[in-house]
């Protein structure tokens, strides 16, 4: 078999097995139109690959699965670094310092006890001044009404 | 309604974009089902979901086992290494740079699998001796020619066998190839070449025969 012009062959494997760009493509199309040896060449070829394409697929005899093992599961600082499990820690640690350092009952009930005796304490003292000028006032007012009665 | 199936996900089209030509006809959503993509897959199964991970072996079990089998010629091997193809590829999940290119990188794990196996079996296998071609009608069924096809398959050296197996039958680049089997795209094509030189002289012969007989 003798190609018309080889120097500028195509590559016939390339181009049947589509590993061709397209200007090799287009320039094989071209070459082939006017060279009866390529078209056998490359009929063969096709005929070859065709052949190939009919041996038949296997089924696989027994499913590949894995389940859950030791083996596969992650390392414990994997886990660790997980946002899940870093976040879920991250709780569990403040609601035990929480719980490490809450107050006890008598301590809430001391302090409960001591802001209420303020809170009394400041309100006699700003009653009592309340009165004291409340009695500055009466003073003044009487004051003036026995110096309006003496001036009569 | 159709149902959500395992491993589809389920998300709504939002419909077109564009206006419809009359004002009253309006497009409904539809429901449409994806697929989950392979990197999906992937990116759980690198978290420890061995379900995703499951998943994506039922994808890829039947083209694995039949690569393997056409490179090892026996079955239960075939399935061996399948299975431990696809449990080094689990441990191996981490170090998959690209999970786009998972098929050349699994490709790459079950060729080192098989080669080996190969390797370790090659005295048994060179007593075995060449496979004897099958003694064939001149009118040829699709049986035949698939077996014929099998026996011209395993006349070939591993190498140019494995070429034809990878290019043919799975499909891939010559330079995915090249990262399968690390070697240059030219040693691919040396390969390649070679082995269909060959399998013409007794494929094309007989795929004459079979077109003649059912003409």
């Amino acid at each position: 078999m003798s190609c018309s012009s080889p120097e500028s062959k195509p590559d016939w494997k390339a181009y049947a097995l589509r590993e061709l760009d397209q200007d090799a493509y287009r320039q094989a199309e071209i070459h082939l139109t006017n060279c009866s040896d390529c078209q056998e060449e490359l009929g063969i070829l096709r005929l070859t690959l065709d052949t190939l394409s009919t041996l038949r697929e296997e089924e696989i005899p027994r499913r590949i699965a894995f389940v859950s093992d030791k083996v596969f599961e992650p390392r414990w600082w994997q886990r660790v670094f997980s946002p899940t499990f870093a976040a879920g820690a991250l709780v569990a640690v403040a609601i035990l310092i929480h719980g490490a350092m809450r107050p006890g009952q008598a301590q809430v009930d001391a302090a409960v006890t001591k802001a209420i005796s303020q809170v009394e304490a400041q309100h006699m003292r700003e009653i009592q001044a309340m009165y004291e000028q409340l009695d500055i006032r009466d003073k003044q007012v009487a004051n003036m009404y026995r110096n309006a009665v003496l001036s009569q | 309604m159709a149902l959500a199936k395992p491993g589809y996900s389920r998300i709504v089209d939002p419909g077109p974009t564009f206006s419809a030509p009359t004002a009253s006809l309006r497009t409904e959503p539809q429901l449409i089902f994806r697929e989950v993509e392979d990197p999906d897959l992937i990116a759980k199964a690198r978290r420890g979901d061995v379900e995703a991970y499951n998943l994506l072996v039922s994808r890829w079990e039947k083209r694995v086992y039949n690569y393997l089998l056409r490179l090892v010629s026996n079955r239960e091997d075939a399935l061996d290494v399948s299975q431990d193809v696809f449990l080094k590829a689990y441990q191996s999940l981490p170090k998959l740079d690209d999970p786009a290119r998972f098929s050349g990188w699994l490709f790459r794990i079950a060729h080192n699998e098989a080669f080996s196996l190969l390797r370790r079996k090659r005295p048994e296998t060179e007593l075995a001796g060449e496979p004897r071609p099958p003694e064939l009608s001149p009118r040829l069924l699709p049986m035949e020619l698939s077996l014929a096809v099998e026996t011209a398959l395993n006349r070939l050296n591993a190498d140019q066998r494995e070429a034809v197996l990878l290019k043919v039958y799975q499909g891939f680049k010559f330079e995915e190839m090249a990262e399968i089997l690390e070697c240059p795209v030219s040693t691919v094509k040396s390969r390649l070449y070679t082995a269909l030189d060959l399998l013409k002289t007794t494929l094309a012969p007989m795929q004459k025969a079979a077109l003649r007989g059912e003409s």
